[in-house]
């Protein structure tokens, strides 16, 4: 059984230090974002260094609050570290103690003197170090493959010792770059593009067409599910519920059926236009994928992105499905976004969908009804739904 | 007069919390956990949100979970759901000394045309890996072990038994762990099917579970009915199962507490129990820290009726049994004399004055009557 034995947590920063000027406004941001992440400890104490963090844990417990900092972009990694005063006896019982809290067979030490006053070089701290591990355990030294690799930061102040880096999700501190607009389906795709997005810095806000009573409650409970489990990222994420029955019916109602997916993603683009601009949201991001569905095509892509001017990112155009799925998993959608209830878009799927629509042939089609009108509706009636990890809380006292 | 309940192996009293939770949920809700509108799935979902909490507490999937009304019916759905699936192969080991829904599953089957070889256990009350190993044929499609005995409290090495079959047969390894929960840590690796009962763990009665893992492939026995993976049909007891989450967690999340706790009242009542030269120890010296089996001069029926008369409640064997005129099977297996032996068990709401109370008791009855 592991025993975990810190009282530290050190943050190192990596890809971001190098972002010269703005490196000011990453730290704060990534600040603010590992203490939303964090608060639910609230013993915790923060001290900020050059290139990192130290994270008192006051008591708190390390499994916990590591699994919290997993979801948090933009920083290199962190690490569960004992401090100690920076004095070679302390140094040498902290390695001991870590050296016995898990079963490891074989260890190498790596110090790392920041403090240069110090009177040892990196190398004879490893030496001494190794010296006192082999005379009072049973470990054995390997270089190449150590079950351990025990890392000693010496600093001024103080030391840390430490064993295990974990990598962070890596990515820029969410809000460093703007918001996006993401539309969110309850598919796969979707939720995999936000995290992407949110991973490169953007905030989500979120756009989704419910056509009730076609599409169910439980569609649209998918779908807050889905940003819940994305909201543990950045923290709240707004949503924005558009009713489409009406445009939706419209649709049917006046052009062929084959056309009809098509235009229902033109009316969406637009929908989203309109709210990015009221949001002051520079970017639309969607899942589409090329070539993944009729909707997807090259043609069909150019002719349904064409209605709207605000940018569009598909962050997972190149991407093949399987890649999608593995990222899916691997984030923890996968398994709600492949729940059975039908969306906007399954509803009466036309079978034979355009694949190579003509930008000429959907606006004669449109120009048969009065879309604003209806756009206009669908804007009014627009639910905003505010969405957060801790959600679930009312039902917890159950379990 | 103050009662003393010294049978918590037959059952324990429900934790409050989860009493609180029982009652909320009953009046609350009463809809069918399978309708289409939103109370249905509102609390169908809560349900399978229990199922993944009961799953992630024992390290397995959520659709590993089949909620059922205790560890009988999980066992008899284990064994006999097990070899229905597997008609070809007729052959199943378990032991002597299981619980009886697991013995009387077997002997069904026995009736019914397979073959079962009952393992006894050896002297120190526990069933040798060796001798499971032994008994395995190609034919086998099931072997069935406790982890810990109801009667005797011997711990078995399940770790072992688990890993030969896996390891040396392509038979599925069912073992219920009803005694161990809460009690000892319980690592599920390599098992196939799990039981257990929630009453055992301050749960409520008509509640437990069986880990099925997913590659072991089971008929039901109430067939019909879409609930539990369509293994077992009936209108779901959903707030019985929401609520086996919470009693789930509480007993795993206090069990180092209740195994220290249950040791020095054990090694309390040994001690006292040294001091009484007419009674041996029936239970070995590694078994389970919360039963003690012991055997005195007087029957187990007078002195259980001498106990009861100063309010000390205590059994005489398996509960399971107790209405029966037939031996204990785990005793006799073990050569022990039923008709004199009794069974202490104790939990984290005993204390040692209790059991103190209980040994100056059973010293004077003994007096009296032995």
């Amino acid at each position: 059984m592991d025993n975990v034995i810190y009282d530290y947590i050190v943050i190192r920063y990596g890809e971001l230090s190098t972002k010269g000027r703005n490196r000011k406004d990453f730290i704060n941001c990534l600040h603010a974002n590992i203490r939303r992440v964090l608060k639910p400890f609230p013993a915790l104490t923060y001290e900020k260094f050059y290139d990192g963090m130290y994270i008192h844990l006051n008591g708190e417990e390390y499994q916990a609050v590591a699994e919290k900092l997993k979801k948090v972009f933009g920083y290199a990694y962190f690490a569960g570290a004992i401090r100690v005063p920076s004095d070679l006896d302390a140094i040498k019982e902290a390695a001991y103690k870590i050296a016995l809290s898990r079963p490891y067979k074989t260890f190498k030490v790596n110090a790392h003197r920041n403090d240069k006053s110090f009177p040892m070089t990196s190398d004879t701290i490893n030496r001494s170090v190794a010296g006192h591990l082999l005379a009072n355990t049973e470990l054995k030294v390997n270089v190449h493959e150590p079950d351990l690799m025990l890392y000693i930061f010496v600093k001024k102040d103080a030391t840390y010792v430490m064993d295990e880096k974990v990598q962070g999700p890596k990515g820029y501190p969410v809000g460093i770059n703007h918001k996006a607009l993401l539309m969110i389906s309850g598919g796969i795709d979707s939720p995999v593009a936000g995290y992407v997005t949110m991973k490169r810095g953007m905030r989500l806000e979120c756009v989704h067409f419910a056509s009730q009573p076609y599409t169910s409650e439980q569609a649209l409970d998918k779908v807050k599910e889905l940003l819940r489990i994305l909201s543990e990222y950045q923290g709240e994420i707004i949503l924005h519920v558009i009713p489409f029955t009406e445009l939706q019916m419209q649709i049917y109602r006046h052009a062929d059926e084959s056309y009809a997916i098509t235009l229902l993603r033109r009316m969406m683009y637009r929908i989203a236009d309109r709210i990015a601009k009221k949001r002051n949201i520079l970017t639309i991001v969607n899942g589409e994928s090329v070539g993944q569905v009729a909707s997807q095509t090259l043609e069909s892509m150019s002719v349904i992105g064409s209605v709207c001017d605000t940018m569009i990112l598909r962050p997972l155009c190149m991407a093949d499905k399987l890649e999608i799925i593995d990222q899916a998993v691997k984030i923890g959608t996968y398994e709600t976004s492949i729940l059975p209830y039908e969306d906007c878009c399954t509803i009466f799927a036309p079978k034979n969908p355009v694949t190579k629509p003509k930008a000429e042939k959907c606006e004669r089609y449109e120009a048969r009804f009065d879309y604003e009108k209806l756009i206009e509706e669908c804007l009014a009636n627009d639910e905003i739904v505010h969405i957060s990890f801790d959600d679930k809380k009312d039902t917890e006292e159950l379990f | 007069m103050k009662k003393i309940y010294l049978d918590t192996v037959s059952t324990t009293r429900p934790d409050p919390a989860v009493i609180k939770t029982y009652e909320d949920l009953l009046e609350k809700t009463y809809v069918n956990s399978d309708a289409l509108y939103d109370d249905g799935v509102t609390l169908y979902n809560l349900q399978e949100d229990a199922r993944k909490r009961v799953a992630s507490l024992l390290g397995v999937s959520a659709e590993e979970v089949i909620f059922t009304s205790g560890a009988s019916e999980a066992n008899s759905l284990a064994i006999k759901g097990c070899a229905w699936a597997h008609p070809e192969k007729k052959h199943l080991i378990t032991s002597i000394y299981e619980h009886s829904s697991v013995y009387g599953a077997a002997s069904q089957l026995e009736r019914l045309g397979w073959k079962v070889t009952y393992l006894r256990p050896d002297k120190e009350g526990k069933i040798a890996p060796q001798a499971v190993r032994e008994a395995l044929r190609p034919d086998t499609v099931l072997v069935s072990i406790m982890f810990v005995n109801n009667e005797l409290g011997s711990i078995n090495d399940v770790k072992t038994i688990a890993e030969i079959v896996k390891k040396e047969s392509h038979a599925c390894f069912h073992c219920d762990i009803t005694q161990a929960l809460g009690k000892i840590p319980v690592d599920l690796t390599n098992i196939d099917l799990a039981s257990f009962s929630a009453h055992k763990i301050h749960g409520l009665k008509g509640s437990g579970a069986l880990i099925r893992r997913r590659h072991v492939p089971l008929e039901p026995l109430v067939s019909g009915g879409q609930q539990e993976g369509g293994l077992r049909g009936g209108t779901s007891n959903a707030p019985l199962n929401i609520v086996l989450a919470k009693t789930l967690r509480l007993a795993l999340e206090q069990q180092p507490q209740e195994e220290a706790h249950d040791r020095r009242l054990k090694e309390v009542l040994l001690q006292e129990l040294q001091e009484i030269p007419e009674v041996t120890v029936n239970s070995p010296a590694d078994g389970i820290a919360n039963l003690v089996s012991l055997s005195t001069p007087v029957k187990s029926e007078v002195l259980l009726n001498a106990l009861n008369k100063s309010g000390i409640m205590v059994s005489s064997r398996s509960t399971c049994g107790s209405r029966k005129n037939e031996p204990s099977r785990v005793l006799t297996s073990m050569g022990i004399d039923d008709e004199r032996a009794i069974r202490v068990s104790f939990d984290r709401e005993n204390t040692e004055e209790e059991i103190l109370l209980f040994t100056k008791s059973l010293k004077e009855i003994i007096k009296k009557y032995g």
